[in-house]
């Protein structure tokens, strides 16, 4: 005996779709997945939490490039080489010797190098009481956050910017006309990522990038090859994702005023705060998995090499996990999806909340009475987004120097 | 040296095995079985899994290593 559901339908390439629209909150109640032009889009929070660590999916963006014909040249190689590319033993063999230049020890031991970072930062508008905040503090902020993790020089932030930019063409449906640029990027990612492993061989300082260049696990070590695609990896993802993650976290505060408020008051709910933002308001949209064999799980049955989309948005209201799902930093709230989850969960996420954190910090007790000044612009928001433009402002407080 | 588990905030994502696979197990259906009681010698991959554990559910106990019961 079965009953018939009616399944929604997206088509997630109309220009018109949005991941955050009525009509995807609507699907979530409808039914627990949708069906898009891409593959399945699952809507409600306990599946997502499921399937975002089912062993029968693997990440799903590994063939990516292969999907618009790149299946050689230096930008199909380091695909392969890359992390999020690997799976199984190989993925896991990656992780343990990445893993300890990533212990939370460590990189809270950072956190008065961001604190000065935002500060110094804030010192260059606070006094206007205005500042156009992607350029002015989320761009150089995630860039400065990289130079400082990595030991570069500060001078290299605006490179660090550039590269990532142009290079996060790779990720996008861009991917073939923009081949060029996206080579001459990587490129220069693998050449800033060569002087940096070069540098660090004989640093014996114990930090990020010596942890990560020494590492040994069981007499085994990372090659050449794989130091490059890691390091490149981790300067285009960790600028990328902290920029647009800034960004969406002021853009959710400047809509509730009473919640800045609250974090002025009391900034030992920044790291709460971080959670409850990226809960809302993920730079990440969607997780994407792919089948590896003929799967089925509750009513959907799909063939191997369907592409499965874990929608964080509709997941992060679903009320059926979120009595009030209304944005609230002083909420405990179930774990959110915006560091993916599983063998894959981002392997940067201790560095993002440190990084977020403090700068939230800062932010709310140096910008009081934040709101809009202008115009906002956004990336198109399915797959990665954020602000472009985003004109704030605020009450002036003074300099506080270095 | 103790492992303790904290269920509750355990998300099965799998990086304590990946970690340290001798020491944690994470089987299909979401189950963890891990070896409570550190073996000498693998010290260095019961931290790594405490490190790398997403949810931070995983707390290392340093016990003295001459007293092999369980202690308060």
């Amino acid at each position: 005996m079965t009953t018939t559901t009616a399944i929604p339908h997206f088509n997630v390439s109309d220009p018109a779709f949005s991941v955050r629209s009525d009509e995807v909150m609507a699907a979530r109640e409808q039914h627990w997945y949708a069906t898009t032009n891409l593959g399945i889009a699952v809507l409600r929070y306990e599946d997502g939490s499921a399937l975002l660590k089912d062993r029968r999916l693997r990440q799903g963006s590994g063939r990516w490039p292969a999907h618009y014909g790149i299946t050689e040249g230096p930008l199909a190689e380091w695909w392969a080489d890359m992390m999020l590319s690997q799976e199984g033993e190989d993925h896991a063999r990656l992780r343990r010797l990445a893993n300890p230049a990533f212990a939370p020890r460590l990189l809270e031991a950072m956190t008065p190098a961001f604190t000065a970072l935002a500060n110094e930062l804030v010192d260059g508008f606070s006094e206007l009481g205005h500042c156009e905040y992607m350029s002015q503090f989320a761009e150089p902020y995630a860039a400065r956050v990289i130079t400082t993790l990595l030991g570069m020089e500060t001078s290299q932030w605006q490179e660090v910017a550039r590269l990532s930019a142009e290079f996060g063409y790779a990720f996008s449906v861009q991917i073939a006309d923009e081949l060029p640029r996206i080579n001459a990027a990587l490129d220069g990612l693998v050449a800033m990522s060569r002087d940096l492993i070069e540098r660090k061989k004989s640093d014996t300082s114990g930090d990020f990038m010596s942890t990560l260049v020494a590492a040994q696990v069981d007499g085994d070590s990372l090659t050449e090859r794989e130091l490059l695609a890691l390091v490149s990896l981790l300067i285009f993802g960790g600028f990328d994702t902290t920029r647009n993650q800034l960004g969406l976290a002021m853009k959710t505060f400047v809509e509730h005023p009473d919640q800045w408020e609250l974090l002025r008051q009391d900034p030992d709910l920044a790291a709460k705060a971080v959670e409850e933002v990226m809960r809302v308001n993920p730079t990440i949209t969607w997780v994407t998995r792919e089948t590896v064999e003929d799967f089925e799980y509750k009513d959907l049955s799909v063939p191997a090499g369907t592409t499965i989309h874990l929608y964080s948005i509709p997941a992060g209201s679903d009320p059926r996990k979120f009595e009030d799902p209304s944005f609230d930093i002083t909420a405990s709230r179930a774990p959110h999806f915006g560091f993916g989850g599983g063998i894959h969960h981002c392997v940067g996420h201790f560095v993002a909340r440190i990084d977020m954190r403090e700068a939230l910090k800062t932010l709310s007790s140096r910008m009081p009475n934040l709101r809009l000044n202008g115009e906002a612009q956004y990336l198109p928001d399915s797959g990665n987004t954020g602000p472009i433009v985003l004109p704030l402002a605020f009450d002036p407080t003074p300099i506080v120097g270095a | 040296m103790r492992i303790v588990w904290d269920e509750s905030r355990c998300r099965q994502h799998g990086q304590c095995e990946i970690a340290a696979p001798a020491l944690f197990q994470l089987s299909v259906d979401g189950t963890l079985t891990f070896v409570a009681d550190v073996p000498a010698g693998q010290e260095d991959d019961a931290w790594a899994a405490a490190d790398a554990c997403p949810e931070q559910a995983i707390t290392i106990i340093e016990t003295d290593s001459t007293d092999t019961e369980e202690t308060a």
